[in-house]
């Protein structure tokens, strides 16, 4: 073989090798396409969901770091330390104050000990100290969570409630900041080991651990009625407007079923607006019985009934019953707030804070930012917003509706002298067996320039004579007060 | 003093992981073969400084357990010395970076197992001696017998024969039928079926290439695939999918194949999956189900793949370091979810260079492929290199959740006897086919040089005569 037909043969052979390598580069290129996709996955999370994920309570590893870390401090907004440590124990100075808002951490985890666990058992102390620590085997300080919750407007509230039960929420309708949270029956989270032992004992039907605020869930009564103006607006754009009810019998019938306002009262001829502020219950059936079902349940459903809350704590579901096919005998009650429909007082209180931020409903959230344990900042928390819920237009007349119910109606009485315009909307619900009353109260400070939502519920007033109305007054006053300080 | 050597050794750790990852992709690179030996010189210190820190961390942790951890330490440094340098002595025409990388990921899957389950480590150890033992053998054989393209349809015969086998003497593990069990040891044919399967279409495609064959060969990996598919084995079905078509591709340069097979596959998974739905594709479903949403029901469908997130994700950047997570949470973490457990102690960043070691691998598959001249050895290259890379993103996109988990082991760093045994065969094969192209290849190089040689004599004489 000479040279050249050796060269021939050997080019002969690299061209066919040429020919069959190329679908083998483009196969490594795929391969290799999909592992850099594979590791911008992990990298994303890492950087972007990692947090949220590890900081969920069923990851058993948290409680592993507690091995490393003293678990941090919980203080509110203004400074107060409402849970730290003494010894090797939890305490909680505040005691009962903040029982279910700060929750607890033995046996379980509750409230922000929960929600905060992660970061609680993070430890941002400086760099050198940490691995000093680490090398004298000695824990790190976890952080501080700082929460959103006020010092003296959760005094207020809680003051307020004295012995009754029943929860408070106050809340920041633009941001969703949660700055109290009160539920009674309370305890003492120092005492945990005693209330937990008594709260799983056979037979015990103590409900004093569920957090009435977020868990609890009441038939809403009146406060339901701007819920049903809401619907009825929706169902009617053009005519709301000209609905007209003349209330004279202290009892009418609807759907087959008998309805009286409360105390039998009659309220004589009323527009929507007057039907609102005297919280008239024959009216309000009236609107019921035109109600179309599926459209009326839609409109719940846009507003969370029946959904999870998206909160991070515990929360319950809120519940609407009718649906375009149920017993039309169950309407008029249901339209007033009565019937099957169960709402929790967060739930209340997020819609009442989306009519006060016009529409844009806001996630509640309790813990605004963490520190290190020196208070250098090292995270902070910022609100984000569900989704639009009520367009400008349904905000306004709602606003102006219930406004009425401070300046002329239900809620007039208690606001009497009122350094601002507050708005809102009583309620007087049935107990299930129907001997007691829960007095209900929904609205926001301002209707120029809202500050705060609350939504107050107190359960046997018709007993205890605490009424929720007096309450939101009293917590609004204490935020002017705290405002002008 | 514990604290501070562990601490120290999980940085060191992740240093000289870093070290490896770049240096397996610029040995590809370098041209100069001192430097590239210098280079693997350098990584085998990398990958021994890893397991000392390892096994040191160990026996700090468990003191009472010291002689075990030193011996077993010992003997696991002894063989992979042995086999690292006595492979290129006796295969010197072998890739080194391939013995490199076993060797790593066979160490790194020791260290993991020690910690999750020393029997299970220990077992693992003796599987994977006795196999390299084996295995050992096969560049040899592959190099004096060159008969092996022959057998065609032979080698699918026997595949089809050793899956069918599960009907017979199959064991149910983890809700499917793909086990057998043979004298007290249980084997995964589909595993050691994946290899017989490569070589019948490496073989069938070298023959001929016409529509007829391509027709043939099509539907004996059809009824492979139907097969696993019956066993409930969906994962390992689609390795041999993924294996066909690109083996088909490379095998007839036709992308219309690739193309037709494609559509055709997706159809044929959609009517079986309306036929069967319920039978055969439930706990897909479940899995799919879990893969989108695990968190809804995080103490039911979604809690492998929760807790390997938890896993990973507490671990962090830097790993908790070597005992100090807790990986035994995660479900199955010495085989499926090795890598979860691997995240956690060693952290993301190790197991990132992780994941590009094993594409290293791949990468290397892939260039023994375009150097092989043989259109044989050159689709059974790109079979093997799919049928690693494939495996190995089933399985750490499935506990990452970047795709549905489909219960595949990483090749040499999972528990699994059959799944060792048989990357490791697919290793050796090879190096086989490296052996066999690189002496090819110096053939070719001895006879240009020859001819050159005669060339410049004869020029030689030629210039004397003209200055004559």
């Amino acid at each position: 073989m000479t040279m050249e037909q050796f060269l021939e043969k050997e080019e002969r052979i690299d061209k066919i090798n040429e020919k069959l390598n190329r679908p083998i580069i483009g196969i490594a290129y795929i391969f290799g396409i999909l592992f850099v996709g594979l590791i911008a996955y992990i990298l994303r999370f890492m950087i972007v969901d990692k947090d949220e994920v590890i900081a969920n309570a069923a990851n058993s590893r948290l409680d592993s770091f507690a091995a490393d870390v003293v678990r941090g401090d919980i203080v509110t907004t203004d400074g107060k330390v409402i849970a730290t440590n003494n010894g090797d124990d939890r305490y909680y100075p505040c005691g009962d104050l903040f029982a279910h808002a700060v929750g607890f951490s033995k046996y379980t985890k509750a409230g922000i000990e929960l929600v905060g666990n992660y970061y609680l058992l993070e430890s941002h102390a400086g760099g050198f100290e940490k691995f000093f620590h680490t090398l004298r085997e000695e824990s790190n300080q976890g952080d501080v969570v700082v929460s959103t919750l006020n010092y003296d407007l959760q005094k207020k509230a809680y003051d307020c409630l004295g012995n009754a039960d029943g929860a408070v929420i106050v809340m920041e309708p633009d941001t969703g900041k949660i700055l109290a949270m009160v539920s009674k029956p309370d305890f003492d989270p120092n005492d945990i080991d005693e209330v937990w032992e008594e709260a799983n004992s056979e037979g015990s039907t103590s409900s004093v651990l569920l957090n009435r605020a977020t868990q609890g869930l009441y038939p809403p009564g009146s406060t339901f009625k701007v819920l049903t103006t809401l619907s009825y607006m929706r169902q009617y754009p053009g005519k709301y407007k000209k609905y007209t009810y003349n209330c004279v019998n202290s009892e009418e019938i609807f759907n087959s079923v008998s309805v009286h306002c409360y105390g039998k009262k009659t309220h004589g001829e009323e527009d929507l607006s007057k039907a609102l502020a005297n919280s008239c219950n024959q009216a309000y059936a009236d609107i019921g019985t035109k109600l179309e079902l599926g459209k009326w349940k839609e409109t719940l459903e846009s507003l969370l009934y029946n959904k999870n809350l998206p909160y991070t704590g515990a929360s319950a579901t809120s519940r609407f019953y009718l649906d375009k096919d149920s017993n039309k005998g169950y309407v008029p009650q249901t339209a007033f707030g009565q019937g099957d429909t169960l709402v929790t007082p967060l739930h209340n209180a997020m819609i009442i804070s989306t009519i006060a931020n016009g529409g844009l409903m806001m996630k509640p959230y309790m813990i605004d930012s963490i520190e290190n344990y020196k208070g250098k900042r090292i995270k902070k928390f910022s609100p984000s917003s569900y989704d639009t819920l009520m367009t400008s237009n349904e905000v306004e007349t709602l606003t102006e509706y219930m406004r009425k119910v401070v300046t002329e109606g239900t809620a007039a009485d208690y606001f009497a002298g009122a350094e601002y315009k507050a708005c809102g909307k009583t309620g007087t619900a049935e107990y299930a067996d129907g001997n007691h009353d829960f007095s209900w109260f929904i609205g926001f400070d301002d209707t120029d320039k809202p500050h705060i939502a609350v939504s107050i519920v107190v359960e046997e007033s018709d007993v205890n004579g605490i009424k929720a109305t007096a309450i939101a007054r009293s917590v609004m006053d204490e935020y002017y007060k705290l405002l002008d300080k | 003093m514990a604290n501070i050597i562990i601490n120290i050794s999980k940085y060191i750790i992740l240093l000289m992981m870093i070290l490896y990852g770049f240096s397996s992709f610029t040995v590809i690179r370098k041209e100069d073969p001192h430097k590239k030996n210098m280079c693997l010189n350098r990584q085998i210190i990398y990958v021994f400084v890893i397991h000392f820190l390892a096994y040191l961390t160990f026996a700090i942790q468990s003191p009472e357990d010291m002689v075990t951890i030193i011996a077993f330490y010992g003997l696991q440094t002894l063989i992979a010395t042995m086999y690292m340098y006595l492979y290129h002595f006796f295969y010197p025409f072998s890739t080194r970076m391939i013995t490199n990388n076993m060797s790593f990921l066979l160490l790194i899957g020791y260290i993991m197992l020690t910690r999750l389950n020393y029997a299970l480590a220990r077992k693992q150890f003796i599987i994977a001696t006795a196999s390299l033992i084996l295995v050992s053998f096969i560049p040899l054989i592959m190099d004096r017998n060159k008969k092996l393209r022959k057998y065609g349809i032979a080698y699918g015969i026997i595949g089809i024969l050793a899956l069918l086998s599960v009907f017979v003497i199959g064991v149910e593990k983890y809700g499917s039928v793909n086990w057998i069990s043979v004298g007290g040891i249980s084997l995964q044919p589909s595993e050691f079926v994946k290899i017989l399967y490569v070589f019948f279409i490496a073989s069938m495609l070298s023959k001929k290439r016409d529509f007829r064959q391509v027709v043939i060969t099509t539907a004996f990996a059809g009824v492979h695939m139907g097969i696993l598919a019956l066993e409930k084995d969906l994962g390992a079905a689609l390795i041999f999918f993924v294996i066909f078509i690109f083996m088909v591709y490379v095998g007839t340069g036709k992308f219309r194949y690739m193309l037709l097979f494609v559509t055709g596959g997706a159809m044929m998974a959609g009517l079986a999956f309306l036929l069967f739905k319920d039978k055969l594709f439930n706990h897909v479903l479940v899995r799919v189900n879990a893969w989108k949403d695990p968190w809804s029901d995080i103490s039911g469908s979604g809690y492998q793949i929760t807790q390997s997130l938890f896993a990973i994700g507490s671990g962090g950047y830097f790993g908790s370091g070597l005992t100090k997570g807790s990986p035994d949470v995660v479900p199955v973490s010495e085989s499926d979810f090795i890598f979860s457990a691997i995240a956690e102690e060693f952290g993301v960043i190790f197991a990132i260079f992780l994941i590009l070691v094993c594409f290293s691998g791949f990468i290397c598959f892939i260039t023994i492929a375009i150097n092989a001249k043989s259109r044989f050895y050159k689709t059974m290259a790109v079979g093997f290199a799919v049928c690693y890379i494939f495996q190995t993103f089933l399985s750490i996109g499935g506990v990452t959740k970047f795709i549905p988990s489909t219960g595949v082991t990483i090749p040499l760093v999972s528990y699994g006897g059959s799944s060792v045994l048989s990357s490791l065969v697919m290793f050796s094969i090879m190096q086989g086919i490296s052996t066999i192209e690189n002496k090819e290849a110096k053939k070719v190089d001895e006879e240009r040089r020859k001819l050159e040689q005669t060339e410049y004599d004869n020029g030689a004489v030629l210039r004397k005569g003209r200055t004559d």
